[in-house]
């Protein structure tokens, strides 16, 4: 039976505890009465996985079954999250894949012959052929790629469909092919809450004119937070848009939800709690550490890069897009959810090697930041976790480095743009058109594996709340100039960062360390 | 951090040789993990047991005889067995162990565990080693559901195993009630069970004492006629003929083989778990010890 | 009698600074510069029209390092006579009387030898006023040498007197001070460079260099030009501030130019196989303000097609000019000054934010660590180095 998450007190019988710094991790001594947010350990996965796929194609919620959906010569086109999802990445076969799978066979039985596979990918970059090819499994990927089989194009004018405004004039515009099927099948990963829903079609499907409307800084703030749909301005916006499109489109949405098993056997003291670390997890933690932190970068980079979780799957749903989401959020707060008890003066939290936007790729200072004030600072309902004009204390190094295959636009975003302001509010309306329009993003990004030049944009949009909210960032052993260029502070250990703090929420502050990953949603009271 | 700094730093944060301890906001959070067996098939391999009896003959038992005046009574029944049997016996000393291991006919000796506390001999590392070397002991949880699979195997194995049903030792000298586990397993195996009765043993180093009382104390230790399980009878039933048998041993080292037989014929054994007195009568008399029989000649002492 | 500093012919010293000197650059300034101090005679004036200029401050200048430390083209032997002394960025006294200049005047020297200071009828270029242009730089009375400070015959800056013709003096106005005076002949070759890049209204242009050429090149085309964005490359932090005091609009490093480039114009970025990334799409003009091969590199890769490269520095060799055919540029160089330059760089020298930009000025007998100073100007925080005469006499 898997144990509940829960709040810690560190006093004196708390050994260091586990802190995720970039490609390396560390034991981090807390001062006493810390609290540390741990999440509920994994949840058992279904026992039959292909019986609970069947299952919830053929008893959908609020919708035909799937095979009273198919009919010979229909136009079908599934579209399924892209690489940003699961993270890590999954061990194969993904469960997109096997919902893949399943949803094919019914279609070849009903013989349907037009069939596409859109990866949903939105501005973010192309996946690469081997990418897909290990998301969609061997069969799929023979019968589609590369005509068939495809990642979504949102500079594509000539394959964009748009579908009107809905009635706050927002554009809802997405891919053409998607909006003329027939039946229009989502495949989903539901790794946190603000995953799935309407966000899968009308974001995921959608182009630079219609995802304006709400990443933008304006939104962002709003979204209170991102993680907690229900109070996120960018949800409605997405749901605005959803219904729109469901007036044009049958969509049948199918949602997955997985445990909290976010690392290899190998590096099981990762999500551990550290007072039961046996002699063999404190001797893997020793040896993986020092082990990785003299292999030069490359090699690291690659060991980190390579990992795969072993993820089980614990809810598949299908159907109507929103019971469908209703019935995932309660399967990911059942393994996600903590109760805390009131916010915090500092909060802590130490980012890991990955973020949705780096995936075989370099985690840049742009990432970093989103990583934390974006998606770890919002992972809450009700309030924050750190009060406002709080501190948050981030450990990650923050090493000035990009990659230029991949984040071509975010050299240029951090060179110049961020030199200029780091206010979202500023350097949206100054800079964000000549950047989402620039040829040579636009270029890479629909022929290479650039994200988009608007990108960026988005990412610092992201760290909007909290940069609204917190009244001070400071980063743990992270690159002086980096941090600087992002406004923000460094200090070299925690403790220096503790005294730093102290401007801010005076000398006996109350700590939260944020014991993630695994991912945690707070739901502070 | 040097790696030598952060092995310190886990030495000292996770109690390295010492106890888990969960921090306490995390205790209700907390299952302890379930305890493994501690392992002893090496105490019962060959270069142990070669240890052992060299233990056993150049040190235990010239140590026992030293400190004790022994009688040993009743080793004749080894004489009519083979094959493993459960040897029980009243518990009220530490020294009850050592007592039955070096009173045993040699043959015996060495193909003989014995069934120690789990919770007390196994909780250490240092202890169990210990233990394991010089008794041949095995774990027994005595607040678990059940025996684990370990005696059995033993039995099959060809071992005789000792095992105090009373689960700990006394604390005033005379019987506690006896658990039926020894019992079950003689039932389950159909191996006989020997009861033994050791008197003395308690006035000669009750609990709370690491050493016999000087001036050689006299303890007694009576083998008696190994009991076999019948076909029709129950565990419980059992239990209470090798109860009643150890009760009558005990009653023979207070008067003498024949009264005590005719008691028991009579069923008018004295209860060895004592009379209901207070309990500083209780301990007066047991810590009288026995009185060793008279004429035995001086130059055997 | 005068002091001077002299350059003469050494082969095994220009081998060895051509081999060893990029390696270890302090011994540029020590055993390796075919350099020596000397004490002698002041030059003899050639003829009528030249008078006597006592040097009060003298610039070292990026070609005069490059001299010492053998890499200039060999294609200036046959303009320059040996032994020469060094030094074209002067500001001195004259000792003669000249007509409308009396002696005692402070004037700053024009360092081309062109036509009438040789006594000859103007060629073409002289009598357009293109004195840098001139043809007849090594006949007539004087010596081979293409400037004062090359030529045999004249003396040059780095010593206590040199004779100058008097076409070549321009008079310094009283309230300008020595220090910016001396920057009048760098900032009249800025102007020259800035007119060479022939910019339109509000094209875009990319400095690559931030020394002094560099620099004042960015004050110019601000100043003289109607340039839009220009761009200047620094190395140094120094260097970076004082391109956006002079007017850039843009300061990027070295290894960000196509970056930074590209992200201003909008261009599109190619990475060939081997080198360097170049623009297809960039600045209207680029200017190199180095004179190496690699700044030649990112001025050729960085401008739009069919727009202009001016050359501000001797370039290097083994320069790829595949993009100046493929995209159709114009290369044009820009070698001294001409026409009124020197009467705009006057004015300039005067209004310009030039305060504290002469770093250090030594006396001639520390030219080894004026001259190890240049060398390191750039990360030394310093944007010129000169010699101070003023005590010497």
């Amino acid at each position: 039976m898997s144990r509940p998450g829960f709040v810690l007190t560190v006093d004196e019988r708390t050994p260091p505890l586990l802190m995720h710094s970039g490609e390396s991790f560390k034991l981090q001594q807390f001062p006493l009465g810390t609290r540390v947010v741990y999440p509920p350990e994994s949840l058992p996965g279904l026992p039959d996985l292909d019986e609970a796929i069947e299952h919830a194609l053929l008893q959908p919620l609020d919708s035909e079954p799937l095979p009273a959906l198919l009919r010979a010569g229909m136009k079908l086109t599934i579209a399924f999250d892209d690489l940003s999802l699961p993270l890590p990445p999954m061990k194969k076969p993904d469960i997109r894949q096997r919902i893949l799978e399943h949803v094919l066979q019914h279609a070849a039985d009903a013989g349907v012959d037009d069939v596409e596979l859109i990866v949903a990918t939105a501005l973010h970059r192309r996946m690469t052929a081997a990418e897909i090819k290990a998301v969609v499994g061997e069969r799929v990927f023979r019968s589609f790629w590369p005509d068939l089989l495809y990642n979504f194009d949102a500079e594509d004018r000539a394959n964009l469909a748009h579908l009107g405004t809905t009635d706050t004039g927002e554009d809802v515009e997405i891919s053409k092919r998607a909006a003329e099927s027939d039946l229009l099948v989502y495949v989903n990963v539901n790794l946190v809450a603000m995953d799935g829903g309407w966000k899968s079609t009308a974001i995921g499907l959608a182009s630079y004119n219609s995802l304006r409307h709400h990443h933008n800084a304006h939104t962002m703030i709003h979204s209170r937070s991102f993680m907690d749909p229900r109070h996120s301005e960018l949800h409605s916006s997405a749901w605005r848009m959803g219904r729109l499109i469901n007036e044009h489109v049958k969509v049948f949405q199918i949602e997955t939800t997985l445990n909290n098993d976010a690392f290899p056997s190998q590096y099981g003291f990762l999500t551990k709690r550290e007072w039961e670390w046996s002699l063999k997890d404190q001797a893997l933690f020793i040896g993986a550490k020092h082990g990785l932190d003299i292999l030069p970068a490359k090699q690291r980079r690659k060991i980190f890069q390579s990992m795969e979780a072993p993820y089980a799957v614990t809810g598949v749903n299908a159907g109507a897009v929103e019971p469908v989401h209703h019935a995932t959020l309660e399967k990911v707060h059942q393994q996600q959810l903590v109760e805390v008890n009131g916010q915090t003066d500092v909060l802590v939290m130490g980012l890991p090697y990955l973020c949705p936007y780096n995936v075989n790729s370099v985690m840049n200072p742009i990432l970093a930041a989103c990583l934390g004030l974006g998606y770890l600072f919002n992972m809450y309902r009700g309030k924050p976790l750190v009060r406002e004009g709080g501190v948050l204390i981030i450990d990650h190094p923050v090493p000035w480095e990009f990659s230029t295959l991949h984040h071509p636009s975010y050299v240029d975003f951090f060179d110049e743009v961020l030199a200029e302001s780091t206010d979202p509010k500023v350097i949206g309306p100054k800079f964000e058109q000549q950047y989402a329009t620039d040829p040579w993003y636009t270029h890479l990004y629909r022929t290479s594996h650039a994200y988009h030049g608007v990108h960026p944009f988005y990412m610092w949009y992201w760290c909007a709340h909290a940069l609204d909210h917190l009244g001070q960032v400071i980063w743990v052993g992270g690159d002086r100039r980096a941090v600087a260029r992002m406004g923000m502070r460094t200090a070299s250990t925690f403790a220096d960062a503790l005294e730093l703090a102290r401007d801010t929420v005076g000398s006996s502050p109350t700590i939260t360390y944020q014991h993630a990953p695994p991912h945690i949603l707070s739901d502070v009271r | 951090m040097s790696l030598s700094s952060e092995v310190r730093q886990m030495a000292r944060a996770w109690r390295w040789t010492r106890r888990p301890l969960p921090p306490k906001s995390a205790e209700p959070h907390h299952t302890f993990p379930e305890p493994r067996e501690f392992p002893t098939e090496w105490a019962r391999s060959k270069p142990a047991r070669v240890a052992r009896e060299a233990i056993l003959r150049g040190g235990l038992t010239p140590l026992v005889n030293r400190e004790t005046a022994i009688e040993i009574d009743g080793l004749d029944i080894f004489d009519d067995l083979d094959g493993p049997v459960i040897i029980v016996a009243n518990h009220t000393s530490h020294l009850d162990t050592a007592l039955l291991l070096t009173t045993l006919p040699t043959k015996w000796q060495r193909r003989v565990t014995v069934g120690a506390a789990a919770d007390y001999f196994f909780d250490a590392w240092w202890r169990a080693i210990g233990s394991a070397l010089v008794f041949a002991t095995f774990p027994i949880e005595r607040h678990g559901q059940g025996l684990s699979d370990t005696p059995a195997k033993l039995l099959e194995d060809g071992w005789s195993i000792v095992m105090f049903p009373e689960g700990t030792r006394s604390p005033d000298g005379w019987t506690r009630r006896f658990r039926p586990g020894a019992s079950a397993l003689a039932k389950a195996h159909g191996v006989p069970i020997v009861p033994v009765g050791i008197s003395g043993s308690y006035a000669a180093m009750p609990r709370g004492r690491n050493w016999p009382k000087p001036g050689r104390p006299p303890i007694q230790v009576r083998y008696g006629r190994p009991i076999r399980p019948l076909e029709d009878e129950n565990t419980l039933a059992l239990n209470g003929r090798v109860a009643d048998a150890i009760g009558a041993l005990l009653d023979e080292a207070k008067t003498d083989w024949y009264t005590a037989q005719r008691r028991a014929a009579a069923g008018e054994t004295p209860p060895s778990s004592g009379p209901a007195v207070a309990s500083w009568r209780r301990v007066w008399e047991s810590s009288a010890g026995p009185e060793l029989t008279a004429d035995r000649p001086k130059a055997w002492r | 009698m005068i002091s001077a500093l002299e350059v003469y012919r050494s082969l095994p010293r220009y081998v060895a600074a051509r081999a060893i000197g990029p390696r270890v650059p302090g011994l540029l300034a020590g055993p390796l510069a075919p350099l020596r101090l000397v004490h002698r005679d002041g030059p003899r004036s050639p003829g009528n029209g030249w008078v006597r200029v006592r040097p009060r401050l003298s610039g070292i200048c990026g070609s005069d390092l490059a001299t010492l430390s053998g890499h200039t083209s060999l294609y200036f032997t046959p303009l320059v006579s040996m032994p020469f002394v060094p030094g074209h960025e002067v500001v001195g006294e004259t000792r003669d009387d000249a007509p409308g200049i009396p002696a005692g005047s402070r004037v700053v020297i024009d360092p081309v030898l062109g036509c009438e200071a040789r006594g000859l009828t103007p060629c073409e270029a002289c009598a357009r006023g293109q004195n840098n242009r001139c043809d007849r730089i090594t006949v007539g009375h004087l010596s081979p040498g293409l400037q004062t400070g090359y030529c045999r015959d004249t003396g040059g800056g780095w010593s206590g007197e040199l004779v100058a013709h008097v076409s070549q003096l321009h008079v310094v106005p009283d309230d300008l001070a020595d220090n910016r005076a001396v920057l009048i002949e760098p900032l009249a070759c800025a102007v020259h460079i800035a007119r060479r890049a022939a910019l339109h209204d509000g094209g875009s242009a990319l400095v690559v260099g931030a020394g002094a050429v560099g620099l004042f090149t960015a004050l110019a085309l601000r100043e003289l030009t109607p340039a839009g964005h220009v761009t200047v490359v620094a190395k140094h932090q120094r260097q970076a501030d004082l391109a956006r005091k002079f007017g850039a609009t843009d300061v990027v490093s070295p290894s960000e130019v196509a970056t930074a480039v590209r992200r201003s114009t909008r261009a599109l970025r190619l990475e060939p196989e081997r080198g360097p990334a170049y623009l297809l799409g960039g600045v209207d003009v680029a200017i190199d303000a180095v004179g190496s091969r690699g700044s030649v590199d990112t001025a050729l890769r960085t401008v739009r097609a069919g727009g202009r490269v001016v050359l501000g520095g001797v370039p290097g060799d083994g320069i790829d000019l595949t993009p100046a055919w493929f995209r159709e540029l114009d290369i044009a160089g820009a070698y001294a000054s001409a026409g009124d330059a020197f009467e705009v760089a006057t004015r300039l020298a005067a209004t310009a934010p030039l305060d504290d930009l002469i770093g250090v000025a030594y006396p001639l007998s520390r030219w080894r660590e004026a001259l190890d100073h240049a060398h390191d100007a750039g990360r030394l925080g310093t944007l010129k180095v000169a010699f101070d005469l003023r005590s010497a006499a």
